[in-house]
């Protein structure tokens, strides 16, 4: 057990800062829209250009071929340089996509898509739930029938981020019609541009539509595109949702400590309706020294899982146990801000920027629900880490 | 960079565990008179040498790091071991000589001092013939006649308690530094963790078998969920303390936050757990004759030690950790 960076370690960090210091984007990244896309492109490209993209990625696919470690002090360094948050539209290409297609594509797929994805060129978006299919995902309907050269799609995706802007979509179906749960699936790489597909937006309770329906209307995806084997899907999924749980929320993870630091400066400075400081108040001081606790707690829990991943070479099971930790503190200190804000906490017309922390609050659902909601990461935990009889 | 057992620490650890599991196991608390360390038993901890297991070789201990003695007091702390045996280490870091020879073989026994408003309460071996104060900034050894100590019933059967006026005389000898204050938070932080660990292992292995309207106890959400909680708890606690322990070790300046963070979280962890580990058991969770009670009331008089909720809360506030 130690807490010492090896010389490799500190010399990366020491690079990243000196390089973040003088390329962060100085202009704001713009709130919603195409105008956002684009701004994560630029940003994402710039990376690329100077190096630093993929940091975790092996060498081969033009990533840095480093440790786990090393992209946690990436995600530490972008951080500190209050770089733009790292969800945003090259979310599911880095995160999701690229991965997927390291351990499952093709190399024709490989070479084709993951120097694209590295350098921002293409984004992604995830079409895995369907109205009918979110938590119970093996429950999924939306078909395919091969014709030919081609898959024939018809059905609907639903809660699909950043359709609008996405360039290829992570498409999960069912190509054989007589199959059921996990069984006659098949993960597709889908041509947003591909004709048949229509996005319509759906307006959430944060007053922005970041999420859609996709509609796909005998949509013709060529054959070449299936990532892993017709009618296996469900094993190339796991593979997508195991990186999701990995590594998927660490920038989250990480930026915890400083968001109670900068709530407890904040509670130095605003006055509760009785006129008292809301640092005074012993309710809101405990939870905001608690919550540092949990921040440096879910500190100790990043570098534990990281480190040990590093040694084994995969994810352990505790994944799911971090992002219920992370959502559930993320949760805890809105909360707890909205309480010593008092009548200011209740100002909102969707700007994240003018209301921080009405919006980090109302994103707490989003963030405890979508990639596997609170509930389900129970199960899981309940099923691989304790192995107690299966519910289902 | 490695946040976990590694090596050597891992083989101190399992031997811990198979001395312990054998020699005070979490069974002995359902028979008479088997709170703290019998004379006996504290012969054979001190023959072994676990009493010196942090102290400088210099000073005729093992010389391991506070990850060692985390480790050790993590199994401790799954057999509701009785506070003694971090006393009896911590006061042969105050004593020197003949004196800390004897304390390390375990000749004699030593009962630790907890403020209580203006008393004190003795906690551990009633036979004891010292008292170990400690605090931030140092530990004083009393003789304990210098206490006119009164026994009170406790709650906890593994621990015995009296209590005193605060001592007046001088102590028979003094250390100053935070190092016994910070040994004594990590093993507390420590046992606390290996309670809340117990605590769900109880409640797993009995979701297994126990059936209820013909299924398993385990196969129902309202048992799962609960106990994926218990699950998050224990991770987070043991998490935070390898980091406080590793920060110790290394002499970070940071190391007291990691410490009391550290100290924070296995208070909750132990005592939510042992309170869901009942809940979760039903009717047997309550009675006498099961294990499930004696992890609530050990976790809850621990839980007061070595930083109680509202003087870490306030030391956390307005503490910074260095990156």
């Amino acid at each position: 057990m130690d807490l010492q960076y090896s010389e490799e370690d500190r010399a990366f960090r020491a690079r990243a800062r000196d390089w973040l210091a003088v390329n962060v984007p100085t202009k704001a990244r713009p709130m919603h829209g195409a105008a956002a896309a684009q701004f994560d492109r630029d940003w994402q490209r710039k990376q690329y250009d100077h190096g630093w993209a993929g940091v975790a990625w092996p060498k081969a696919y033009g990533g840095l071929g480093l440790t786990g470690l090393q992209q946690v002090i990436w995600y530490e360094e972008l951080a500190r340089a209050r770089a733009p948050h790292y969800i945003n539209t090259s979310y599911i290409a880095l995160m999701h996509a690229g991965p997927t297609l390291i351990a499952r594509g093709t190399d024709e797929q490989k070479s084709f898509h993951l120097p694209k994805i590295l350098s921002g060129e293409s984004l992604w978006c995830q079409g895995f739930s369907e109205p009918n299919a979110g938590s119970d995902l093996a429950s999924l309907k939306t078909r395919g029938v091969v014709d030919g050269d081609a898959i024939v799609v018809t059905g609907g995706k639903m809660w699909t981020t950043d359709a609008q802007y996405a360039d290829y979509q992570e498409l999960l179906i069912r190509t054989d019609p007589t199959s059921e749960r996990h069984k006659g699936l098949t993960w597709l790489i889908c041509d947003m541009k591909t004709p048949g597909i229509d996005i319509k937006p759906i307006r959430t309770m944060l007053m922005d539509e970041h999420v859609n329906m996709v509609f796909y209307d005998e949509v013709r995806i060529p054959l070449a595109n299936v990532v892993g084997e017709v009618d296996k899907g469900w094993s190339t999924a796991l593979s997508t949702l195991s990186f999701e749980r990995g590594l998927g929320f660490i920038g989250d993870q990480l930026d915890l400590y400083e968001r109670v630091c900068r709530a407890i400066d904040l509670a130095g400075k605003v006055r509760l309706d009785d006129g008292k400081l809301a640092i005074e108040d012993d309710g809101i001081a405990q939870k905001l020294a608690s919550l540092k606790a949990d921040a440096l707690a879910i500190r100790a829990m990043t570098l534990s899982h990281i480190t040990e991943s590093d040694r084994t070479g995969e994810p352990g099971p505790q994944g799911s146990l971090m992002k219920l930790m992370v959502t559930g503190t993320h949760k805890a200190l809105s909360e707890t801000v909205g309480d010593m804000l008092g009548w200011d906490f209740l100002e909102f017309d969707g700007d994240r920027t003018a209301h921080p922390w009405t919006y980090d609050y109302l994103w707490s659902w989003v963030f405890s629900i979508s990639g596997g909601t609170s509930e389900i990461q129970r199960e899981i935990t309940a099923d691989r880490l304790l192995e107690l009889p299966r519910a289902r | 960079m490695f946040l976990a057992p590694d090596g050597n620490e891992t083989e101190i650890a399992d031997a811990a565990a198979q001395f312990l599991s054998e020699a005070m196991p979490l069974a002995r608390l359902h028979e008479a008179h088997s709170a703290d360390m019998s004379t006996a038993l504290r012969g054979r901890l001190g023959e072994m040498g676990w009493f010196g297991l942090a102290l400088p070789e210099s000073a005729g201990g093992s010389g391991l790091s506070a990850v060692e003695h985390a480790l050790f007091f993590r199994e401790a702390g799954r057999r509701c071991a009785p506070i003694d045996l971090l006393t009896q280490g911590l006061a042969a870091f105050v004593a020197s000589g003949e004196l800390r020879d004897s304390l390390l073989r375990g000749e004699q026994g030593v009962a630790l001092v907890a403020k209580d408003s203006a008393r004190v309460r003795l906690l551990g071996s009633a036979d004891a013939r010292f008292a170990l104060e400690v605090d931030v900034s140092g530990a004083r050894l009393f003789d304990i006649e210098v206490f006119a100590a009164q026994a009170r019933p406790s709650l906890d059967p593994a621990t015995s308690m009296r209590i005193a006026d605060i001592a007046t005389a001088l102590p028979l000898a003094q250390s100053e530094g935070p190092e016994k204050w910070r040994l004594g938070q990590l093993g507390i932080a420590a046992m606390l963790v290996g309670i809340a660990e117990t605590a769900l292992d109880l409640i797993v292995e009995y979701a297994k078998v126990r059936e209820t309207f013909g299924r398993k106890i385990g196969s129902y959400q309202a048992v799962r969920h609960p106990c994926a909680d218990m699950a998050l708890r224990v991770e987070a606690a043991r998490c935070q303390l390898w980091f406080a322990a590793a920060a110790i070790k290394e002499a970070r300046e940071d190391a007291h936050v990691h410490l009391d963070a550290a100290k924070h979280l296995a208070n909750q962890a132990a005592v939510a757990n042992s309170d869901t580990n009942i809940q979760l058991h039903g009717g047997i969770g309550v009675t006498d004759e099961h294990h499930a009670h004696l992890l609530l009331k050990h976790g809850l008089l621990l839980s007061k030690l070595f930083g109680s909720k509202r003087a870490l809360l306030a030391r956390l506030l307005d503490a910074r950790v260095n990156d």
